[in-house]
């Protein structure tokens, strides 16, 4: 019942001169996914390799049948340990309930193998308009370290924004939308059956190959560079721009957002850097230069803490070319502060990260993290950085007066 | 007296000369800033001089820091002595278009083993010549030495003797297991699995082509009949620039401070337009390098 009418959308879409039977269909489709996303949290719907531990299925169909205590408590929810995808669902819904003063869960869409997508928003209730932080972990599926980094950042945040300044004033203006894993269907799979696995699951060309590389699916110069047109490639970049259910998902949102965004983190492993618009091309986005000393500082205030070192350059630059990536096309959209962050390590375990080198990893990089933040804070908010701007506004119009004058 | 011409907007009777004096010292703070924000250390091509226009990938120092140290680990031929690469510190670049790129750079290197607790760094220097998009780059490198000789051949033998002592057959499947555990007692396979793989990766390394190893998927044979320890393994190769997975064959054969033998045979990605094909790379370890 389930699965049908998500795929017929599928197979429908390409036929537009069905406009107006398509549009019923999907505006239904689009109604059905909040259903679709709670009936699949209470078990009804339990697609193939839901979890990588068939008894966690019955573990959660018991747990139904006693609804009086969950069957794992968030007292004793380890951050140092690598979870499963059924974890990390039922932590989402025990920390949004823990902190339900500051935490939502919402839904974002479905991935292709029907599973929902949820994002958190940390956000103090106030007055104020606030501005918003995107951060996402795990668009490709092989990189555990992202999503573990997402849910400690999370704690991160929960349980410190009330004795720690540093993050209460942050939180004062700002909201956190944090997207734990965003290529689900992959990380399942990767717990399942291929630890090495990197794209989505979507299937092509007749079911003979599988997944899209989020990371190049995203509208931004899609496939023309860095990018494969074959579905066999572990860069295929899919079948058009936005192609990938999780793609429009998460560029949907944001886009709807984006008058509201101003800083968008994505989280990767591995090579230890923080990135900077293009990968596209080699030329530079206008607040280069910023965004650069940003990120340096973010490299210096991560090396404090454990002596690991980042480097920070454009994707073009340092990296390699890559088109249709989610930061380039946050970026263009006109989110200012666009990075991917690179997590550990360097290549010794690459993307096999050992959990033992969760804890370093998450807190090094929380320093980065907040150092962005305390610059793109103090950047809108701070009297600090009105008082740098106005001695820059002097010189210029000092500039303008004289040449008007002369 | 002629009359004055008339003066272009924006510019006083003394021409644009001062609007230049106002402008020098905003440009040089923007300009210094610009410097300080130069992330260190991360020299990419466009600043060596002698380069040409980029056919290069970026980071090509570290592409040639890379394969020198595949190659340093391969002929050292210790496990218990393996390097990796920690920062460039300086190089240059080359270019011949006809026969290809020849860098000599300086590197800092680190214990592979992170639980060590030696602090040391390494450094070494090499000249790396890539011939044009082919793989196994020329290779001249020497580094300081960090061990003395005496005590890594006590450090080889150990783990020699440790090896020797492991169970046959092994029973192990995938080492490190997902989370990225490895057991302690298997650890020198992992090491002695790393040294031969670097031999593959060496071989493989092009100027745009970099590999790691990412997991040992089968140990197919352990033997140590005779004083060798005789290792037929797969191994997992994460390519970089593709992000590809490429399974490889290896079969090496050790004993410690004698050369290590390696045989390999990976599985390269096939396209669908043309025949599936495996490349095919055997070799015993050379006593004498080319020299370019």
């Amino acid at each position: 019942m389930t699965s049908q009418p998500a795929n017929q959308a599928r197979s429908l879409m390409p036929s537009p001169a069905i406009k107006g039977e398509v549009q019923d269909f999907l505006v239904l489709c689009r109604r059905m996914k909040p259903l679709l996303g709670t009936l699949y949290l209470l078990g009804i719907l339990v697609p193939e390799g839901l979890g990588y531990d068939g008894s966690l299925a019955q573990t959660r169909r018991g747990v139904l049948e006693e609804t009086v205590r969950p069957w794992r408590s968030l007292d004793t929810y380890s951050y140092t340990k690598y979870h499963p995808m059924e974890e990390i669902y039922q932590w989402m819904v025990q920390i949004t309930e823990k902190y339900s003063g500051v935490v939502t869960q919402h839904f974002l869409g479905m991935t292709y193998e029907i599973r929902p997508m949820y994002y958190l928003k940390i956000s103090q209730p106030s007055a104020n308009h606030k501005k918003i932080i995107w951060m996402d972990c795990g668009i490709h599926a092989r990189e555990w370290i992202a999503p573990a980094f997402c849910q400690w950042f999370v704690k991160e945040i929960l349980q410190n924004y009330k004795d720690n300044p540093r993050i209460g004033r942050l939180l004062r203006n700002l909201d956190f939308y944090v997207l734990p894993v965003l290529n689900i269907d992959g990380y399942v799979y990767t717990w399942t059956t291929d630890r090495l696995w990197r794209k989505s699951r979507s299937s092509h060309n007749n079911g003979t190959c599988f997944g899209t590389d989020l990371n190049r699916n995203f509208n931004v110069a899609w496939c023309s560079i860095g990018a494969s047109k074959d579905c066999h490639d572990l860069t295929f970049c899919g079948t058009g721009p936005v192609s990938e259910p999780e793609t429009k998902a998460v560029s949907s949102f944001v886009e709807s957002k984006k008058e509201s965004i101003v800083c968008f983190l994505t989280m990767h492993s591995y090579g230890q850097l923080i990135l900077t618009p293009y990968g596209y091309t080699k030329n530079k986005s206008s607040n280069h230069e910023e965004l650069i000393q940003v990120g340096q500082k973010a490299a210096n205030a991560l090396k404090k803490k454990h002596g690991t070192n980042y480097r920070v350059g454009s994707s073009a630059d340092i990296l390699y070319t890559t088109s249709g990536s989610s930061r380039d096309w946050a970026r263009d959209i006109g989110i200012p502060f666009s990075y991917t962050f690179e997590l550990r390590d360097n290549g010794t375990y690459g993307f096999i990260l050992p959990a033992s080198q969760i804890q370093a990893t998450c807190e090094e990089t929380m320093e980065a993290v907040l150092s962005v933040l305390d610059d793109v804070y103090e950047k809108y908010w701070d009297s600090n950085s009105a008082v740098k701007m106005t001695s820059t506004a002097m010189v210029l119009g000092l500039l303008v007066f004289f040449m008007s004058v002369f | 007296m002629p009359p004055r011409r008339q003066p272009p907007p924006a510019s006083g009777p003394w021409g644009p000369r001062p609007a230049v004096l106002l402008l020098a010292p905003l440009l040089l703070l923007l300009a210094l800033q610009g410097v300080a924000a130069a992330p260190v250390g991360a020299e990419g091509p466009e600043d060596s001089p002698g380069l040409q226009d980029a056919e290069f990938p970026s980071g090509l120092l570290q592409q040639a820091a890379r394969a020198a140290l595949h190659f340093f680990n391969f002929r050292a031929g210790s496990p218990s002595a393996l390097r990796v690469l920690a920062a460039v510190l300086e190089g240059r670049a080359t270019v011949n278009p006809k026969k290809g790129c020849q860098v000599d750079l300086v590197f800092t290197t680190d214990h592979y083993n992170p639980e060590v607790g030696e602090e040391h760094l390494g450094k070494c220097s090499a000249r790396v010549f890539f011939r044009n998009q082919k793989p196994k780059p020329a290779i001249n490198v020497t580094c300081t030495r960090l061990i003395e000789k005496n005590k890594r051949q006590e450090e080889d033998y150990l783990l020699y003797k440790h090896m020797k002592q492991l169970k046959t057959p092994l029973d192990v499947t995938s080492i490190p297991d997902s989370h990225g555990h490895i057991d302690p007692s298997l650890r020198p396979i992992w090491d002695l699995a790393f040294l031969g793989s670097s031999y593959v990766m060496w071989e493989k390394t092009t100027q745009s082509l970099h590999y790691y190893m990412a997991q040992i998927s089968s140990v197919n044979q352990w033997k140590t009949n005779d004083d060798t320890i005789d290792f037929d393994y797969t191994v997992l190769l994460h390519e970089f620039s593709t992000q590809e997975i490429i399974p490889c064959r290896i079969h090496l054969v050790w004993y410690p401070g004698k050369p290590l033998k390696v045989k390999y045979h990976c599985q390269e990605l096939q396209t669908p337009e043309e025949a599936s094909g495996t490349e095919e790379g055997s070799a015993v370890a050379p006593t004498e390098l080319n020299n370019f």
